[in-house]
């Protein structure tokens, strides 16, 4: 770190951090206090009742069935989703790599999913599975198929929400990994191939590992936003149908805004926290070292 | 890899250009002849894939439901929360950045902000609420922008931080042997050489408040207040079937922001994958 020089001014300095660190205080740093203390307690929003009930806040959401399949639902989320993207990216960069005809507007277009909101993607998807109307079912009942209940058949539609984020952010893991492929010396190929490698080879001996940091990267990214996926089952499914597709962020909103269980909800929301925690502990080493 | 190991491109090379262009634009196809279709075709059980005729009768309509006062809010709430975390992140990363504060503040600081980057909403959302209902900034714009620093005020330390870190010291020191004040070379020198910087900050953090939805649904009670994330859900979850409308306000929605596709590119590339989402 660059010190201006000795004469430097603690007033000033303190007096520019200070709105930033109040803001980050009052918004970030409070609520995690605030909700960690509610865990503790009983406390329904609408009976106006506060109660000190100790750990049984997390006892009754740790066997909560509801909050296990939740919980189970978000992993397998962000392990489909996340297989999906990153073995897409990791092949979509390796075939487009280097340079080619067209490249920059192909490129621009294949990142609009990730441009557009998520709330459009969202509707279109929704247009697109309709069960009696949408494109998709008119194609299988065109080749004689049975139409496929995306968005209202329980073993189906975690699986299209699946879909839709796959179709949204494999374009960032494609971009994630490409940058980290340029990056790689072109002499490396060179000398290897004149060793004889062949481009197996030289693919999982040389590039893979070399990727491994951006790799490891868009998993973290990815699996950090699923857990807070909220919209995408908002505007697709609500969570249904039953609670087939419900999320944590979904569960915790259900618990806090629709039943008002503040305490319940608190309990949640720091099981979540916990794992968090647990993928931001490696985050941030990661980034620390990087930054080093 | 490079062109010896890859070879010439071939056609399969070309044909899954094809596939993946396909891929990618035709749900963006599907809302724009959706939005030109009439509401009467759009709920035809037979979907076209062109529109027998071009009406723009769905963009009138949704220029008629208040599609305006919607678009209004949005870019006041992504501009304004915006403008108050970039001044508020550039004052705090210029200080994190000159002058080291006692305790480890500079670390635990920046590290706090990652947390909080990766953190789910959710989990703030019931004490934020609490406290926004007390001092009635609940179903209010400026309520909204507050709590999107939540989003904006992390990312744009972070990304700050990053550009301002290599920053040339000898031009402050410059100004400050000619005798400026802190606050003049602050304005005056460390602004415009992290300008670009500034600017592409700016851009994204726009893009993620104009995207939020989480407190947006939980904080704006009345219509008119609402942000074109929320006009859009309700129209998914309210009225099933106004698709035409539905996807009208979305290619609305959309349009501004594809614009900013080829400078995402741009920045992507250029190694600032780590500010991102």
């Amino acid at each position: 770190m660059k010190i201006l020089n000795k004469r430097s001014n603690p007033a000033f300095f303190t007096l520019i951090l200070l709105p930033a660190l109040l803001v980050i205080l009052f918004l970030t740093v409070y609520p995690v206090l605030n909700t960690i203390i509610l865990s503790f307690f009983k406390n329904n929003y609408l009976s106006d009742e506060i109660k000190f009930i100790g750990l049984k806040n997390f006892m009754n959401i740790g066997s909560d069935s509801g909050f296990q399949r939740a919980f189970l639902n978000t992993l397998t989320f962000a392990a489909i989703a996340t297989v999906a993207e990153v073995g897409l990216g990791i092949f979509l960069a390796l075939m487009f790599f280097g340079e080619f005809r067209g490249k920059r507007p192909f490129m621009i277009t294949v990142i609009f999913p990730m441009m557009v909101s998520t709330m459009v993607i969202s509707a279109v998807w929704k247009v697109l599975y309709h069960y009696d109307i949408g494109l998709f079912n008119h194609i299988l009942r065109s080749m004689n198929l049975a139409p496929v209940g995306w968005l209202i058949d329980q073993s189906q539609a975690l699986l299209s929400i699946i879909i839709v984020d796959i179709w949204q952010w494999t374009p960032f893991a494609f971009l994630i990994i490409q940058a980290g492929l340029n990056s790689i010396p072109k002499e490396i190929f060179e000398s290897s191939s004149i060793d004889g490698a062949g481009y197996f080879r030289n693919l999982f001996s040389i590039t893979l590992p070399i990727l491994s940091s951006q790799i490891l990267l868009v998993i973290m990214l990815r699996t950090i936003d699923t857990f807070r996926i909220f919209g995408k089952v908002y505007a697709l499914t609500q969570g249904g149908p039953g609670n087939s597709t419900e999320t944590v962020s979904y569960f915790i909103y259900r618990e806090g805004f629709s039943y008002f269980n503040l305490g319940r909800a608190s309990a949640a929301a720091l099981y979540v926290l916990i794992v968090i925690s647990i993928i931001a502990l490696f985050y941030i080493k990661g980034i620390m070292k990087e930054e080093n | 890899m490079t062109g010896s190991v890859m070879g010439r491109k071939g056609l399969i090379f070309w044909l899954l250009m094809a596939v993946v262009l396909f891929l990618v634009l035709f749900p963006l196809y599907w809302i724009l002849i959706t939005a030109l279709k009439t509401p009467l075709e759009n709920i035809s059980p037979v979907p076209s894939l062109f529109p027998s005729v071009i009406s723009f009768e769905n963009f009138f309509n949704v220029m008629r439901s208040g599609f305006f006062k919607n678009l209004f809010n949005s870019l006041f709430v992504a501009f304004t929360s915006t403008f108050f975390s970039l001044v508020l992140a550039f004052l705090a990363s210029y200080a994190l950045l000159r002058y080291k504060f006692p305790f480890k503040l500079n670390v635990v600081f920046l590290i706090w902000v990652l947390v909080v980057k990766i953190l789910p909403p959710m989990v703030l959302s019931i004490p934020l609420y609490t406290m926004f209902t007390k001092v009635g900034l609940i179903n209010d714009l400026w309520g909204l922008i507050l709590v999107y620093q939540v989003y904006t005020l992390p990312y744009c330390i972070w990304m700050l931080f990053g550009f301002m870190k290599s920053l040339p010291l000898e031009f402050e020191q410059a100004a400050e042997i000619d005798g400026a004040s802190k606050l003049k070379t602050l304005t005056h020198v460390v602004v415009p050489l992290a300008s670009s910087g500034i600017a592409a900050t700016a851009i994204f953090s726009i893009i993620i408040a104009w995207d939020e939805f989480l407190f947006a649904l939980l904080f704006i009670r009345s219509p008119r207040l609402q942000t074109l994330p929320l006009k859009i859900v309700s129209f998914i979850t309210e009225y099933e079937t106004l698709w035409g409308d539905l996807m009208a306000i979305g290619l609305l929605a959309t349009i501004p922001v594809l614009f900013f596709s080829g400078y995402y590119y741009k920045r992507l590339t250029e190694g600032f994958s780590l500010g991102l989402k």
